[in-house]
């Protein structure tokens, strides 16, 4: 099972194991990682599930579709290069490792 | 009661069975669920000899279609026909029926005039209202759930946001127009709700005209973008008008549903207001069981498969949202109303690009109508029959009499 690792602003650090084929959204809120919202339920329409996204994983993972480009001028923390909204990322035997800042806030 | 639709299948066309049904038929319409069953065990994928289209009506194949406009394409019309054949022309609507790249501006033209930080910003505005609204009903004791709730309701915050005015007479008739277009040409649903929209079509005309849009709105924000030339003129009327066709029935509808769901399940009235948390969640149940738009249409971009069985190029795929949120090839005990269940991956908002843009403006309506009543009715109950209005492709009550306890 791919493990993926969640940093907070403050620093803390959750590593968990995730079964392939959820989203790292989805993941994240079974885990109870603090800091991601998703108000919307993981449909890329509130832009509170913002993630700041490793370089080489950012690599890895399809561009962002349209819905999802749209979304992230409207997160509550300032987009950069990196960020993606961690709902549309689909969680693949690739992604082991991969490391998710969460924002300070999401909305 | 048994429904009077039965399957038959008669054949099949390069391994895809060939069913003799009518998802149009007003007995379907009326009671949905039987029919969808039978379809859902016919194969992932069923062609409709009487339309000549396929049918998607299990979870996955209808979500992974949403989620592939590459291969089901929207360019083709959102219902039955194909909006570029010669017979069935009319334009696409400016951003349902257009895929990338021409999309992406538009979705972000509209992401932003209805961004979530705008959205949060009305909800002062919405909660006033509805609290004004359940106050003088809860007076009554007895009131009608749609007539006296989700119409009038959601007639007055969605039109104030978007900057317009309209009756229920109006919207009434062009969201009966709108939703049973997707339907069959020649549907006598469609007749009827063309018949109905006629003295209003100078108006909803109109609606798309930029000086008829009051100030502090989105539809006033869409014609600044379009003044300044950010987007393309003309669109900011279009999409004016997606938001009227998309953001007042299917409101109408939620809400409706929700408050019906809750009068015939008081035990999930109880436990929503112990646990007020699960108000969220319950929206997405309730948009699982009564699924608002039932039915839309994408159309193959080339040959591709489902569920292993090959699909024909350019062909209409009808996807069966209602279906595919009651699969229980999904969730366990579909007919079952739950609001603790986690029903948030339902297919009733879209998935992909053309997911459902107005969601955190219907999500922020149920929230504050039902917040409002959650803190002083003890219980819902049914005070008589409800009453369906049918239509081809939208489920909505037109009737819901209910009578409410209030706290002691």
């Amino acid at each position: 099972m791919p493990r993926l690792i969640f940093k907070s602003s403050n620093g803390d650090k959750r590593e968990i194991s995730v079964e392939p084929g959820t989203t790292v959204m989805r993941a994240a809120i079974t885990h109870n990682v603090d800091g991601i919202v998703a108000e919307c339920g993981g449909a890329a329409a509130c832009g509170t599930c913002h993630v700041y996204v490793d370089e080489c994983t950012l690599a890895k993972l399809p561009a962002p579709e349209s819905n999802e480009e749209a979304m992230l001028d409207y997160t509550a923390e300032p987009r950069a290069p990196n960020s993606r909204l961690s709902c549309q990322l689909k969680v693949t035997e690739e992604l082991d490792g991969a490391v998710f800042v969460i924002p300070e806030k999401q909305r | 009661m048994e429904p009077t639709v039965t399957l038959e299948v008669t054949g099949d066309l390069n391994g895809v069975p060939v069913v003799d049904m009518d998802p149009f038929d007003l007995e379907y319409l009326k009671r949905p669920q039987s029919a969808w069953e039978d379809l859902r065990n016919v194969g992932p994928v069923a062609w409709l000899s009487k339309y000549s289209h396929y049918v998607l009506s299990r979870y996955d194949e209808v979500k992974a279609a949403q989620n592939d406009w590459r291969t089901f394409t929207t360019t083709g019309g959102a219902g039955m026909s194909d909006i570029r054949k010669p017979d069935n022309y009319r334009p696409a609507s400016v951003i349902v029926e257009v895929d990338p790249p021409k999309h992406t501006d538009v979705r972000k033209a509209v992401n932003k005039v209805i961004s979530p930080p705008v959205v949060r910003g009305w909800r002062e505005h919405f909660e006033a209202d509805a609290e004004e609204m359940i106050g003088n009903l809860l007076q009554r004791g007895r009131f009608d759930g749609v007539r006296d709730v989700s119409e009038p309701y959601v007639l007055k915050v969605f039109p104030w946001s978007i900057g317009l005015e309209l009756n229920r007479e109006q919207a009434v008739a062009v969201g009966d127009l709108n939703f049973n277009g997707l339907g069959p040409k020649n549907s006598e649903l469609l007749a009827k709700a063309r018949e109905k929209v006629a003295p209003f079509l100078e108006w909803w005309h109109q609606s798309i005209k930029g000086e008829t849009v009051k100030p502090g709105g989105a539809g006033e924000l869409l014609f600044k973008l379009e003044a300044n030339g950010e987007i393309p003129i003309g669109l900011a009327g279009g999409l004016v008008q997606t938001f009227l066709r998309g953001g007042l029935d299917t409101t109408i509808s939620s809400i409706g549903s929700g408050l019906w769901l809750f009068a015939a399940n008081p035990e999930q009235w109880q436990l929503l207001r112990s646990k007020p948390e699960l108000l969220r969640g319950a929206f997405d149940e309730v948009l699982r069981m009564e699924t608002p738009i039932q039915t839309n249409f994408r159309t193959t971009t080339g040959p591709t498969q489902v569920g292993g069985l090959p699909l024909e190029p350019n062909q209409k795929v009808q996807l069966l949202l209602g279906s595919a949120n009651r699969d229980p090839r999904r969730w366990s005990d579909p007919g079952k109303f739950d609001i603790a269940r986690d029903a948030t991956a339902h297919v009733a908002f879209g998935n992909g690009i053309h997911a459902c843009a107005g969601q955190l403006i219907a999500r922020l309506e149920f929230d504050c109508v039902m917040k409002a009543l959650m803190k002083r009715v003890a219980s819902i109950e049914l005070d008589g029959e409800p009453e369906h209005r049918l239509n081809n492709a939208l489920r909505t009550l037109s009737k819901l009499p209910l009578k409410v306890t209030l706290d002691a």
